[in-house]
């Protein structure tokens, strides 16, 4: 593949969400889409997730470019056929930004039934259920798919989302548990679960799993495990100086840790280390003040 | 007699580049400004916090607390609140938007939350709905549109007028957005200035 192609391509197996960028590189590539031989350069890899990152109706100002999703469709139906499944959802995803969202739940819902080995077409029903604001229908389907389709972890994280937009901590707690026996090499879902426990008011719990993210990080605090660390902060804070009128009660009977002042202290020390090279100079006063304040 | 905003520059184009940002994920951030006068209130900043798990609550009780030391520390307050949805026709102030807001108004009587219209974007709406307190507590409800928030007699407006227009173009033409960092941001990068955002705001502003 050229290296123009191989970049594009790590869009896609790393799982990249950056619609702008991906169109600025891969527009070049899609005005000669027509001229590419068959089973050549991997063009069909590019025009696949060009589509994808340009079709979210939910994106009112994303890139926008309903013309080259139009032509990227045209070019990938034409390379591996009108009935292909990944040519119908990537036709479905077009729909969702150009027509109704009862025609696309329609259409959906047909496909659904036509490929129902594919978990991809009921998983977009729901995701169009959820646009509608039918959070009910949206939950009952996604349960239903889950009980189907155990092992997709998307699902799972996109139910523990719908149940803290609404404020169900506990049952997005019960969500993430399923997401995180399926990953639980992924720092990530640990730190989700931290917040999340952390907003139902379980802070040992959340406590608990921020540390579980740091063990899976470098010593140097950096990237996710900055925002970890902030979390041990946050949660041991809480925990030695509680606010009023509040319990320190875990609903999950988790523990407070023996040594909590010593963590304290160490979250504090490595938050600001964080901050102590030229990187942080912005918000390092800022930061240091609410390190000291009660 | 209803408490008069004004949202200036700045305010206004930081809240519109964090939607532009991330059009198809919730994001929320803060006003900080002050009461000129009484019942009058300027909106001179925003801070924008978050992209991700907007539903979530530690990182945002983070960045509140920062945000507020921060505005403390340039003589300002955090006046109100800001959201806008991944769904455009969305207006509804999310139940988290309402405790943030709820949060922000015992520490300034009259705080105020907004929810950015992204159905109405087209360079002349401000594209704002206004959110104010209603009894009982914590609950908010949608401003009277009468007169129709940000137009001549209302006591919402954007000042200067055309920063509608301003900011549309900036994110079209320039992409000053792209420079634009919020809380979130900040955590993955520590480098980013998300209490300031200077990059990206034009120096006439």
């Amino acid at each position: 593949m050229s290296p123009s192609i191989e970049d594009l391509a790590s869009f896609r197996t790393k799982n990249f969400r950056a619609s702008q960028e991906f169109i600025d590189k891969a527009s070049p590539i899609l005005k000669d889409v027509k001229k590419a031989k068959s089973n050549d350069d991997g063009t069909h890899f590019v025009v696949n997730p060009a589509t994808v990152a340009l079709t979210r109706k939910q994106c009112a100002l994303d890139v926008g470019r309903l013309d080259i999703a139009k032509t990227a469709w045209k070019a990938l139906s034409e390379r591996i056929g009108h009935d292909s499944p990944r040519v119908i959802l990537l036709q479905g995803l077009i729909m969702e930004a150009t027509e109704s969202l009862d025609t696309v739940l329609r259409f959906y819902e047909s496909e659904a039934s036509k490929n129902q080995h594919n978990p991809s077409f009921w998983k977009r029903q729901i995701s169009v259920l959820r646009q509608m604001g039918r959070i009910e229908e949206a939950i009952n389907e996604l349960r239903l798919f889950l009980d189907t389709f155990y092992n997709d972890l998307e699902g799972w994280l996109e139910l523990a989302d719908i149940y803290s937009s609404c404020c169900q901590y506990t049952s997005a707690l019960q969500a993430l548990s399923h997401a995180l026996l399926l990953a639980p090499q992924n720092p990530f879902t640990f730190l989700q679960f931290a917040e999340t426990a952390f907003s139902a008011g379980d802070i040992q719990l959340a406590l608990r799993n921020f540390l579980i993210v740091i063990d899976m990080s470098d010593q140097t605090p950096v990237g996710f495990s900055v925002r970890a660390w902030w979390g041990v902060k946050l949660c041991a804070r809480r925990l030695i100086h509680p606010p009023a009128g509040t319990s320190n009660e875990s609903p999950s009977k988790t523990p407070v840790p023996k040594n909590i002042k010593l963590i304290d202290q160490l979250a504090t020390e490595r938050v600001l280390t964080a901050y102590s090279g030229e990187r942080g100079i912005h918000n390092r006063d800022v930061v240091s003040r609410w390190m000291t304040s009660n | 007699m209803a408490t008069k905003y004004t949202i200036t520059g700045p305010a206004y184009i930081k809240l519109f580049f964090h939607l532009a940002k991330h059009p198809h994920q919730r994001v929320n951030g803060v006003l900080i400004g002050k009461e000129l006068s009484e019942g009058v209130v300027e909106a001179t900043d925003a801070i924008p916090l978050l992209h991700h798990w907007t539903s979530l609550s530690p990182m945002m009780e983070i960045g509140l607390d920062l945000a507020g030391q921060y505005a403390e520390s340039a003589g300002l307050k955090v006046v109100g609140y800001y959201q806008a949805c991944e769904r455009p026709e969305d207006t509804t102030l999310f139940p988290v938007g309402e405790k943030i807001a709820s949060r922000i108004k015992q520490g300034f009587n009259h705080a105020i939350a907004f929810v950015l219209d992204a159905s109405q974007i087209d360079g002349t709406s401000a594209a704002l709905v206004p959110y104010v307190p209603a009894a009982p507590n914590p609950n908010w409800k949608p401003a009277s549109s009468s007169p129709q928030p940000f137009t001549v007699d209302s006591p919402y407006q954007l000042s200067p007028p055309n920063l509608a227009s301003r900011a549309l173009a900036l994110v079209r033409d320039e992409k000053l957005h792209l420079k634009f960092g919020d809380f979130d941001d900040h955590l993955e990068d520590v480098a980013i200035d998300w209490l300031r955002n200077k990059a990206c705001v034009p120096k006439d502003l």
